[in-house]
């Protein structure tokens, strides 16, 4: 299958890019910032004293860069904190230029009475050039009209409902096309109808998911999310307490 | 067939009045062959008593961990949960991560998703380490919170005592703390938010092998856990 996926790759002219990214969400009373720094590599042979430059542009839901930021760390030891999203809401993805670091970096959503923080990924987004971006928007249409999509890549998920609490996901399209993507969710306590989601070239999506209705409101139910797109991405935990979205939220990665 | 078995130990903490459930294999298919071969779950105490150990069915996909150890938390404040856990690479070939899910009833905080800290064996990362090898750290954002910090500690090794170093840094100045935890000891190190007009930066901990560590935040009016989260190493 692998095999199959890099001739895929190499047939479509796909350049896999590697980047650094992470999420970012915004709401009224939560404040979204990204802190920087290059702790890990003070005991790295060979790693530079610094000063270390960093730059981080930030995407909104539709992909458009919203947001450019430049910081410089004096060295290893150096914090740098940058708020993403001040009196603003929303949610996307920061890629950010690790060039010259290698530590992983933070996203924290703070608010009152909330705190928490998880990391970003270095992995990568993929390039496709023009002519497979007009191919796949051809056969995304066509597939779309039956509810389908071509599934490239898949990811599982468990998510989670209590009784005044649950889990959503923040989706990220870490492509230049525009991934269509099929959200399947198995569970005797969800109502859950199969959807395709459509996130333009470096999109995102929070993905609110139900509560648990079918007659089994108490205690925890989980349900099991199945993911596929036409071209790669990732996702986020976002958590939430009794007031939903609109309460203070929790943000963490997926395997 | 041993050949072709893996393993991996990992650890959490659960306390009284939480929904907590953590995932045994990270990866489900629709033919379930994604399982776990065989799992031990223990439960101990803070100064290591072994409270139970639990019957598992190492095909379970996800663990409701406040369930199981209801009969032995009460009172005890945190106690500490392993999972002793062996696989086939075959089936897993990312080993299978546990996450985890965990809220407190009734609390205002949202909920918390968090990946169950992976000690290995217990056992030191070289063989006759007698000094630090392992290093983890942790970053704060340095504006004033309505939080609470603690960092939490377990020793999973079933023989050996662990001594761990941890300096937490106000404005560039270390506070030293150092702790030694018998084998299947756990404890709590409060991480004071402020120090001398300084605000919490940074929590380093230092260790000849690797514990089960993680970073907690609390708001300060209900103690309700908002933060839940591993440590980065990154020097072994």
């Amino acid at each position: 299958m692998r095999l199959v996926r890099v001739l895929a790759r190499r047939i479509l002219g796909v350049r896999r890019i590697p980047t650094y990214y992470l999420p970012w969400i915004a709401r009224a009373q939560i404040e979204c910032v990204l802190v920087l720094s290059n702790i890990e590599a003070r005991f790295r042979p060979g790693s530079s004293p610094g000063p270390f430059r960093l730059s981080a542009r930030q995407h909104d839901e539709r992909g458009r860069v919203v947001g450019e930021y430049a910081v410089e760390l004096a060295d290893h030891l150096a914090a740098a904190e940058v708020p993403l999203t001040r009196g603003t809401e929303g949610c996307g993805i920061v890629t950010v230029d690790v060039a010259q670091i290698q530590s992983d970096l933070y996203v924290a959503l703070c608010g009152a009475g909330s705190y928490t923080v998880t990391h970003g990924r270095h992995e990568f987004v993929e390039r496709y050039p023009a002519w497979t971006r007009l191919v796949m928007a051809a056969l995304g249409r066509l597939l779309a009209l039956m509810g389908r999509t071509i599934p490239a890549f898949a990811r599982n998920q468990y998510v989670y409902s209590g009784a005044d609490h649950r889990s959503h996901l923040l989706l990220m399209n870490l492509s230049n096309v525009t991934n269509r993507i099929r959200v399947e969710l198995q569970s005797r306590a969800f109502e859950w109808t199969p959807r395709l989601l459509a996130l333009p070239p470096m999109g995102a999506h929070l993905l609110r998911l139900p509560a648990a209705t079918r007659g089994e409101t108490a205690g925890l139910h989980v349900g099991r999310l199945h993911a596929a797109g036409n071209a790669w991405f990732n996702f986020y935990v976002v958590g939430a307490g009794p007031r939903d979205l609109a309460g203070p939220l929790s943000l963490m990665h997926v395997k | 067939m041993s050949s072709e078995v893996s393993g991996l130990k990992s650890a959490t903490f659960h306390g009284d009045g939480y929904e907590h459930v953590v995932e045994l294999v990270h990866q489900r298919d629709d033919h379930a062959r994604r399982s776990l071969i065989a799992l031990q779950v223990e439960v101990r105490e803070a100064g290591g008593g072994l409270l139970a150990t639990l019957p598992v069915d190492p095909r379970e996909e996800i663990l409701d961990v406040a369930d199981l150890t209801r009969p032995h938390v009460g009172g005890r404040g945190l106690v500490m949960v392993t999972f002793d856990a062996r696989y086939d690479p075959r089936t897993l070939p990312y080993r299978p991560h546990h996450y985890a899910y965990l809220h407190r009833r009734g609390s205002g905080a949202p909920s918390l998703y968090y990946a169950v800290n992976a000690v290995l064996g217990g056992v030191p990362d070289r063989v006759g380490a007698t000094t630090a090898n392992n290093l983890e750290n942790y970053l704060f954002l340095r504006r004033p919170l309505e939080e609470r910090y603690s960092l939490l500690v377990g020793n999973v090794a079933h023989w050996a005592t662990a001594k761990a170093r941890v300096l937490a840094y106000y404005a560039g100045r270390p506070r030293t703390l150092d702790l030694t935890l018998e084998p299947g000891a756990h404890a709590e190190l409060a991480l004071p938010a402020e120090q001398d007009g300084a605000r919490l930066e940074r929590v380093d901990m230092k260790t000849t092998f690797r514990l089960a560590t993680y970073v907690v935040g609390r708001r300060a009016d209900s103690g309700d856990m908002v933060l839940f989260d591993h440590l980065f190493p990154y020097f072994k």
